[in-house]
């Protein structure tokens, strides 16, 4: 049963049209990673399943069902900026949520021990950091142990330690069995935890699926020749390349991460009577990958 | 509705502009009738042919309604604490963060509205002891039960100056604008604007009918109404007309919250 599915999802600010179209689905057990540069409509599309926002045209069913704020009360939600009340305390505020969601107060020193917040527990709101009313945000989502969660930019305002105890945290949730859809414009932190991924671009859905297939790693060989036409027939008879492009005299031949072997390449053509005239391994980052799903 | 007031109590006890605001309204309901009272013991005895135009306004029976009208003048308190009441959650974004936990729209606007008769009732109930307490100040004054229902008034009065606050707060989402255009439009343009139907274009008394206006015709001043108030509407209507208002400022703020983006 799909935790989330998303039909022709479509929002307009104005003229701006924040979200075109957008469909896809989140199985049970993943974590999703919703990708994308700023302003490509990761917090309108997760804003909108929370019904903060109304949608333009399109629906979404939570748990394959018409959402209702009763399922929202299952889901730990953490929407672009940690909402509390800031003359009360860290744990005035998660009474609150608490009791919102139908759950009593026995989860709440658990939740910020997991946090690290237990310390200022009695501290009021608008004495926190940054990093620490990021931290109570997350605490709030983990109330009463939710099957889903959602988490919009979660390291946001943390420190690099931080960062990676949120990660430890969300590894620890997925392997749990939770559910967790994810907005974030780091690739990295998407690579690192996610099983899934959906990118966004101005609104539009580019892809979506598994992380592997779609921010695959690849190895880039560039060559050139004299003769380019015979190089490309040569080329084609190359064993583990997966596609081969040419870029005005350069041919680029792509390899799965890790496999592409230059001395093979420069072995292969000169037998086959070629003289490379440039050969230059390429390694592309995801950050490449990235700015080419994203950059027209 | 019990939880969710629960809740709503959860975010107001630890707010002290409330308790402020609150201690301070209750000490200016008792100050402004205390100074009425003495106002007016002090004209009576300089002046002892005025009770014949000012009647006896602190002996029951008429104490009720003059406790009700003077009080009514701070009616801008409670209003002023509800525009922050709402518009904190807007400025905390906490409306977007009840709706995301689990309220639906419909919670989050009713529960204020419950919460907003709730306080109406015990400023209602704090108006009522001190009119029993200036009436039983009143010397030659004995306790009467007549003119109890301007009790009434005064919740319904109450309840329509806080609603239709919340209402501004719903619809400008800043306390700066609904804090001035509550006091503007309370204390100036809708006089102006009665003023200008009743008099100028001469359609009494539909100028009475304007929101505030309303209910300060359903509680009148105590003496002198008849000549401020000239045909004014059967009392019943008024509060028929009041109650209306109330319930409009609740669809209508329920309907902008219900179909826009938090």
């Amino acid at each position: 049963m799909p935790v989330l599915t998303i039909d022709n999802l479509s929002k307009k600010y104005g003229p701006v049209q924040a979200l075109k179209n957008v469909s896809f689905t989140v199985p049970k057990g993943c974590v999703f990673g919703i990708l994308g540069p700023n302003g490509s409509g990761k917090t309108t599309l997760l804003g909108t399943i929370m019904d903060v926002l109304k949608p333009t045209s399109g629906s979404y069913l939570l748990f394959d069902e018409m959402p209702t704020e009763n399922q929202r009360k299952g889901i730990g939600t953490l929407l672009e900026t940690p909402n509390f009340y800031h003359y009360l305390s860290g744990e005035d505020n998660l009474q609150i949520s608490a009791a919102i969601k139908g759950r009593g107060k026995e989860d709440i020193p658990r939740v910020l021990e997991m946090v690290n917040l237990t310390q200022r527990k009695d501290s009021k709101f608008n004495t926190y950091s940054l990093g620490m009313k990021q931290r109570l945000a997350i605490a709030s989502c983990l109330l009463g142990n939710p099957e889903v969660l959602v988490f919009d930019e979660p390291t946001n305002g943390l420190d690099p330690v931080g960062i990676a105890e949120i990660r430890e945290l969300m590894k620890r949730l997925h392997q749990e069995g939770k559910t967790i859809i994810m907005a974030s414009h780091l690739l990295d932190e998407v690579e690192k935890v996610c099983t899934h991924v959906a990118i966004l671009k101005k609104g539009e859905l580019i892809a979506s699926g598994d992380v592997n297939a779609i921010l695959v790693n690849e190895d880039l060989i560039e060559i050139s020749a004299g003769d380019m036409v015979k190089l490309k027939e040569v080329t084609a008879k190359l064993k583990e390349v997966t596609t081969i492009k040419q870029d005005g005299n350069m041919l680029q031949l792509f390899y799965p991460a890790g496999r592409a072997d230059m001395g093979e390449v420069n072995k292969f053509c000169f037998e086959n009577g070629i003289v490379l005239t440039h050969l230059l391994l390429k390694k592309k980052s995801l950050e490449a990958k990235f700015f080419e799903l994203t950059n027209n | 509705m019990l939880n969710l007031l629960q809740i709503e109590w959860m975010k107001v006890k630890g707010y002290k502009a409330f308790w402020i605001f609150t201690i301070l309204y209750f000490f200016a309901i008792v100050g402004i009738n205390y100074t009425g009272f003495y106002i007016n013991e002090l004209t009576v005895q300089s002046m002892p042919a005025s009770t014949f135009l000012l009647g006896t306004p602190y002996g029951f029976p008429k104490v009720w309604q003059t406790v009700g009208w003077m009080s009514s003048w701070l009616l801008y308190f409670p209003g002023i604490l509800f525009i922050m009441l709402l518009t904190n959650e807007f400025n905390f974004k906490t409306h977007r963060q009840n709706i995301i936990d689990g309220w639906s729209r419909t919670q989050f606007i009713s529960v204020k509205f419950v919460f907003a008769i709730l306080f109406s009732v015990v400023a209602t109930l704090f108006n009522f002891l001190v009119a029993l307490l200036f009436g039983f100040l009143t010397t030659g004054s004995v306790f009467h039960f007549e003119g109890m229902e301007n009790i009434g008034y005064i919740f319904i009065q109450t309840l329509a100056y806080i609603s239709f606050a919340m209402f501004l707060a719903v619809i400008f989402r800043r306390s700066g604008v609904a804090i001035a255009v509550f006091f503007l439009f309370g204390l100036i343009f809708e006089y102006l604007i009665t003023v200008l139907i009743n008099y100028k274009l001469n359609l009494s008394p539909v100028g009475y009918f304007l929101p505030l206006q309303v209910t300060d015709v359903m509680l009148p001043i105590p003496f002198g109404n008849k000549v401020i108030y000239k045909d004014s509407p059967a009392v019943y209507i008024l509060v028929i007309a009041s109650l209306i208002y109330i319930g409009a400022y609740y669809f209508f703020s329920l309907k902008k919250f219900k179909t826009e983006d938090l």
